[in-house]
């Protein structure tokens, strides 16, 4: 699925490289890291919002470097840590903007299209909110949408930055079983940065753990294990 | 579903209204005209006719003016409010206004042979306009916060402002004078003539809003967002900065300056509307932009034997309360 191929990610200087990585669909990838360890940089070099310094990505054997917008969006979906809510625009009607790689010059939905908006809406757990404004929910709830928008978006890659971190203890399971769901359903390759390592940990999730501008990948550790490993010196 | 069919009666009974005010405004000035001889100056013109030769020469031409400007500025308004994800944006506030404005101001005062023509004078506004809009464009990436915006567009406002004074300062009597009217803002200073062309430009400005629908509701979600569903965000800004100057050089260029319609009118149409589709908000716009200002033309012509109250003083008296009041509602 994604392959990392010699790759350098930073600005000027390199934050972090990745020799050789492959992330593979149907499973989930909890990216952890101290503050600046540059899990941001990460997801953003897989969007090519940040460019390679050198090496490269390939999506399905595609490199992400050569694809145009319409083709990159059509492959790559990004959620934001926080989704504040938008005033007069109801849930439907952002979750059709997920619709928009699809969608003609007018981003006029065809009845499949708002099928599909309807279906992955269920699938979430989100179908009552539909006719709501998305600025008349609560924080958990908004993150389901952002996913649930992110998915309608139909792409093999789902990258979701620290997704959990305005979310409460019940939400923050909510959303890591709906993630485990959508990659075991649908065959994505998920990766999500988080600091709430206990709940990757209780759910068996792998690492992609990010220190001294290398990358380690990781499961089934314990949580002093995963921080030894985080903090260790050179 | 329901929202669509609320949106669809508000835009109706709108239109509905619409040649209502339009006739309130052909029929408000002092000399009254009767509905026959409206109709005759437009297909059977008589020039002797004192009553149709002011249909035809100022009526018409002022209520063109006036719905060109009104929905003209608040289209600019609702793009800009768009681009910078920013409900306090306009045409006037961020100093696309005030670019203009300088450059109609060289032009008028400073007596160069090319700018005293009319190409001359919409010209150097559309120019002062994009350019202005360059440099709120470059700004924005160093600001936080949405009012900072705000801030840095009137203090260019306030710093063309104290270059056009000091251009007033030493120009000639005549030059000034021509300037001063120019820039109380009127929509009486627009020929017959010149009408075809300022319709020309509109309707293009129309057209070109209308075919960046989809973008412009991808770009609600914020610039990185739109992105990454396939918009071509530096595309998209410099088309965005094309037609707001060319609206708001244009209607600067034969009105004056007009401020807070750009800001008022998107903020009113979203809040009746209650709509993100962009399709929906530029008919809204269009359609409240123009009623608004015809509204505020016909207040201004009764009460025109009292007192003379340039369309942009009025406007001000309206939309400055109005953006405290946004600015209280955001705060909250």
């Amino acid at each position: 699925m994604i392959h990392f191929k010699q790759a350098e990610i930073g600005y000027q200087d390199p934050l972090l490289k990745v020799t050789d990585l492959t992330l593979e669909a149907g499973n989930v990838y909890a990216l952890v890291g101290r503050n600046g360890s540059g899990k941001s940089t990460f997801l953003r070099s897989i969007t090519s919002q940040t460019p390679l310094l050198a090496g490269e990505i390939t999506i399905n054997s595609v490199s992400i470097k050569n694809a145009n917008a319409i083709e990159k969006s059509k492959t790559i979906a990004f959620v934001e840590s926080k989704f504040d809510g938008i005033a007069f625009l109801t849930v439907a009607n952002y979750l059709a903007l997920g619709r928009a790689p699809y969608t003609n010059a007018l981003g006029r939905l065809s009845q499949v299209d708002w099928d599909f908006v309807n279906q992955v809406a269920n699938e979430i757990g989100i179908e009552a909110f539909l006719q709501k404004d998305t600025l008349s929910l609560s924080d958990g709830e908004r993150q389901l949408c952002a996913i649930a928008r992110a998915i309608v978006q139909e792409t093999p890659v789902l990258l979701l930055d620290e997704p959990s971190a305005f979310l409460d203890y019940a939400n923050k399971q909510i959303l890591v079983d709906k993630l485990l769901q959508i990659a075991r359903e649908k065959q994505k390759c998920i990766v999500f940065s988080t600091h709430d390592l206990d709940l990757c940990i209780e759910n068996n999730i792998e690492f992609i753990a990010l220190k001294n501008k290398s990358l380690h990948k990781a499961s089934g550790l314990t949580k002093p294990e995963l921080i030894s490993l985080l903090e260790e010196k050179g | 579903m329901i929202q669509t069919q609320r949106i669809n009666w508000i835009l109706v009974v709108s239109l509905l209204i619409f040649p209502l005010i339009a006739y309130f405004h052909l029929t408000v000035g002092q000399q009254e005209i009767s509905l026959t001889d409206f109709k005759n100056a437009i297909f059977s013109y008589d020039s002797t006719n004192t009553a149709q030769l002011l249909a035809r020469e100022f009526r018409f031409p002022r209520l063109i003016m006036a719905c060109v400007a009104g929905a003209g500025l608040s289209l600019a308004g609702m793009l800009m409010q768009t681009l910078f994800n920013n409900p306090l944006a306009g045409p006037y506030v961020l100093g696309i206004n005030s670019g203009a404005s300088l450059m109609v101001a060289i032009s008028l005062l400073t007596g160069i042979q090319f700018f005293g023509t009319n190409v001359g004078l919409i010209s150097s506004a559309l120019i002062g306009a994009f350019a202005a809009g360059m440099l709120m464009m470059s700004v924005v990436g160093f600001l936080k916060s949405q009012v900072s915006l705000l801030l840095v567009g009137l203090m260019f406002g306030s710093f063309t402002s104290a270059i056009v004074s000091f251009l007033e300062i030493s120009s000639k009597a005549e030059q000034l004078k021509s300037f001063t009217l120019w820039s109380m803002g009127s929509l009486q200073n627009v020929l017959l003539e010149q009408i075809p062309l300022i319709l020309l430009f509109f309707v293009i400005g129309i057209i070109l809003s209308a075919l960046i629908v989809k973008p412009l509701n991808l770009l609600v979600l914020g610039e990185n967002a739109a992105s990454l569903l396939g918009i071509k965000i530096q595309q998209m800004r410099i088309i965005i900065l094309i037609i707001t100057a060319l609206f708001t050089g244009l209607i600067t260029a034969f009105c004056g300056p007009i401020a807070f319609v750009g800001l008022a009118v998107p903020n009113i149409t979203r809040i009746l509307l209650k709509t993100q589709n962009h399709l929906y908000l530029i008919a809204g716009n269009l359609l409240i932009g123009s009623a608004f200002l015809m509204l505020c033309d016909i207040l201004i012509q009764v009460v025109e034997s009292e007192i003379q109250l340039p369309i942009n003083v009025l406007t001000s008296l309206i939309g400055a309360p109005f953006v405290i009041f946004i600015l209280i509602r955001k705060m909250k």
